[in-house]
C-alpha cells in the first residue's frame, strides 16, 4: 500500500509538469503569466541569489516574531489560565482579538511603526501570539484540579506546584500552539512585507509580481512554499520525539 | 453579574484609555472613539466616500462567487479524498502539506495571472476557504462509523438513502464546523486580496484612506469592515446550530 501511494504520488506530480510544461509549450497559456516548469527551473538560478536573501531575511524576522510570540502567549496564558476574575474580565477581548482579521490593523501599524524591520515583528507577532495565548490559557485551567489538590496535600508551594504539576501538563498544548504559531508568524511577516516591505522574501515576490517576471516569482514562491513545509514538518517530528519522551499512546 | 460588571469595566477602561492616548497624542495616527463615532457617521452618510455602497456591494459579490467556489471544489475534493482510500492516501499528504504553507504565499501569482480586478481577489478567497471546507468533509467522512453504512446496504438502502440517513448525519457536525471556518477564511481572503492591491472593494476604500492620512476615516472604514465580518459569522453559526438541531430530530 505504501509503496503504492508513494508511486501514485510520484507519477501525479510528474504528470502535472509534464501537462503544465505541454500546454505551455503549445502555447494554450500566455507564458507572460503561467511559464513552463523548465522555465521556472531556469528562472531558479536568475532569482535564486535575492530571492535566497529575502527568505534569509524574512526567516530571521519570523523567528524574533515567533519567540515573541511564544513567550508571550505562554507567560500570559500562564497568567490569565491561573487567575481565573482576570480571565473572566479579559478573556471574551483576548477571544475578539484572536477571531479578529489582523489585516485592517495593519495599514495603522505601518502608519505607527514605519516601513521596514519593526512592523514585520510586531505584525507577526500579533499573528503568531493569540492562537498561543488562548490555547495555553484553557489549557492551565483546565489541569486535573485532583493533581493540584494533592500536590496543595502534600505542602507544595507555589512554585513546586506550577514546576511539577501545571508546567508539565500543559506541554502537550504548548507544542500544538507552538506548531500554529509558527505558520502565524511567517504569513503576518509575509503580509507586512507585502504591503510596505523594503526588503524580504514577500517584498522580492510582491515586485516580481508587479515587473512581471512570471518564472523568477514561481521560482521565489516554490522557495518559500518548500521552506515553510520544512519548517512545519521539523516542527511535527519534534513533536512527535517529545511526546514519545512522554511517554504518551499515539 | 459581577463577571460582567467586571468585563464592562474592562471595555469602558480600554475606550477611555484609547480616547486619552488619542487626545494626547498625534491625531493623524491615534483616533480616539469621540472621532471616530462621526467619522462613522460621515462614512454611513456617504459624505466621506460617495461611491462607499458600491465598493460594499462589490466587496460582498466577491465574498460570495469565492465561497460558493470554496464550497462547490472543498465539498467536491474532500468527498473524492474520503470515499476512495487510495485517493485519500496518495493526495491528503500533499494537501496537507500545501495547507502548512501560509496563503499569502500564492498571493502574488494570483495578482500575476488574474490581474488587479476582483478575480484575483475571488481566487485568494477562494483558495483560503477552500481548505478548511476539504479537509472538515474528509474528516466527517472518515468518522462514519463504516459497520452502519454495512448494516443500512444489508437492509437494502440505496447509495443515496445512505448518504442521506447515514452518512449525512453523523459528518454534519464536522462538516458544517468546516463551512463555518471557510466562510470567515474567504471573507478574509477577499479583504486580504482588497487591501494588498485592488482599485475597487472595501479593502481599497481602506488602502485610500491609510494612504491619504484620513485615519479616522480609515478607523470608520475597519469598524464596518468588522461589522460586516461579524455579520458573516453570526450567519454561519446560525446555521450551524440549526445544521445541530437537524441531526438530533434525525
Amino acid at each position: 500500500m505504501t509503496r503504492r501511494v508513494r508511486l501514485i504520488q510520484a507519477a501525479s506530480v510528474g504528470v502535472l509538469l509534464l501537462l503544465w510544461e505541454a500546454v505551455a509549450r503549445a502555447g494554450w497559456v500566455d507564458p507572460l503569466f503561467v511559464p513552463a516548469p523548465s522555465a521556472v527551473a531556469g528562472a531558479f538560478a536568475r532569482v535564486g541569489g535575492p530571492a535566497l536573501g529575502g527568505l534569509g531575511d524574512t526567516l530571521a524576522k519570523t523567528a524574533v516574531a515567533y519567540v515573541l510570540s511564544v513567550v508571550l502567549g505562554v507567560g500570559g496564558g500562564v497568567l490569565l489560565g491561573s487567575l481565573p476574575r482576570v480571565r473572566a474580565a479579559v478573556n471574551p477581548l483576548v477571544v475578539a482579538l484572536y477571531g479578529m482579521p489582523k489585516i485592517l490593523v495593519l495599514p495603522w501599524i505601518v502608519l505607527l511603526l514605519g516601513f521596514g524591520t519593526t512592523p514585520a515583528i510586531v505584525y507577526g507577532t500579533i499573528h503568531g501570539l493569540f492562537p498561543i495565548l488562548v490555547l495555553v490559557t484553557g489549557a492551565v485551567r483546565d489541569v486535573d484540579r485532583q493533581l493540584v489538590t494533592v500536590a496543595r496535600a502534600f505542602g507544595a508551594r507555589r512554585w513546586q506546584l506550577y514546576r511539577t504539576v501545571v508546567l508539565p501538563a500543559i506541554v502537550p498544548t504548548v507544542l500544538a500552539g507552538m506548531r500554529l504559531g509558527i505558520v502565524f508568524c511567517l504569513l503576518g511577516v509575509l503580509i507586512v512585507e507585502m504591503f510596505a516591505g523594503v526588503r524580504g522574501m514577500g517584498h522580492v515576490m510582491s515586485s516580481l509580481a508587479n515587473g512581471f517576471q512570471a518564472p523568477e516569482l514561481f521560482a521565489a514562491t516554490a522557495l518559500v512554499s518548500v521552506a515553510s513545509i520544512v519548517i512545519v514538518l521539523s516542527l511535527d517530528a519534534v513533536n512527535d520525539r517529545l511526546s514519545h519522551w512522554r511517554g504518551d499512546a499515539r | 453579574m459581577t463577571v460582567v460588571v467586571l468585563r464592562v469595566l474592562v471595555v469602558v477602561a480600554v475606550l477611555a484609555g484609547w480616547e486619552i492616548a488619542g487626545r494626547l497624542a498625534n491625531p493623524l495616527l491615534y483616533v480616539p472613539p469621540s472621532a471616530a463615532v462621526p467619522a462613522l457617521r460621515d462614512l454611513l452618510a456617504l459624505r466621506s466616500y460617495p461611491d462607499f455602497p458600491e465598493h460594499l456591494l462589490l466587496t460582498l459579490r466577491e465574498i460570495a462567487v469565492a465561497y460558493g467556489l470554496a464550497i462547490a471544489a472543498g465539498v467536491g475534493c474532500g468527498a473524492a479524498l474520503g470515499l476512495n482510500r487510495l485517493v485519500g492516501r496518495a493526495y491528503g499528504p500533499i494537501l496537507a502539506a500545501l495547507y502548512a504553507v501560509p496563503a499569502v504565499v500564492w498571493y502574488p501569482s494570483l495578482m500575476l495571472f488574474f490581474g488587479l480586478d476582483a478575480a484575483s481577489k475571488i481566487a485568494f478567497g477562494f483558495l483560503l476557504g477552500f481548505f478548511p471546507i476539504t479537509l472538515a468533509v474528509l474528516a466527517g467522512i472518515r468518522q462514519v462509523n463504516p459497520q452502519l453504512i454495512t448494516v443500512a446496504r444489508a437492509f437494502g438502502a440505496s447509495r443515496l438513502t445512505v448518504f442521506r440517513k447515514v452518512m449525512l448525519p453523523a459528518m454534519l457536525f464536522t462538516l458544517v464546523g468546516g463551512l463555518r471556518t471557510g466562510l470567515a477564511l474567504a471573507v478574509i481572503g477577499v479583504i486580504v486580496g482588497e487591501v494588498l492591491g485592488s482599485k475597487a472593494g472595501l479593502g481599497s476604500l481602506i488602502n485610500h484612506a491609510y494612504g491619504l492620512f484620513r485615519t479616522a476615516d480609515y478607523v470608520a472604514l475597519v469598524l464596518v469592515t468588522l461589522a460586516l465580518i461579524v455579520a458573516c459569522d453570526a450567519l454561519a453559526s446560525a446555521l450551524e446550530r440549526r445544521a445541530q438541531r437537524w441531526t438530533h430530530v434525525q
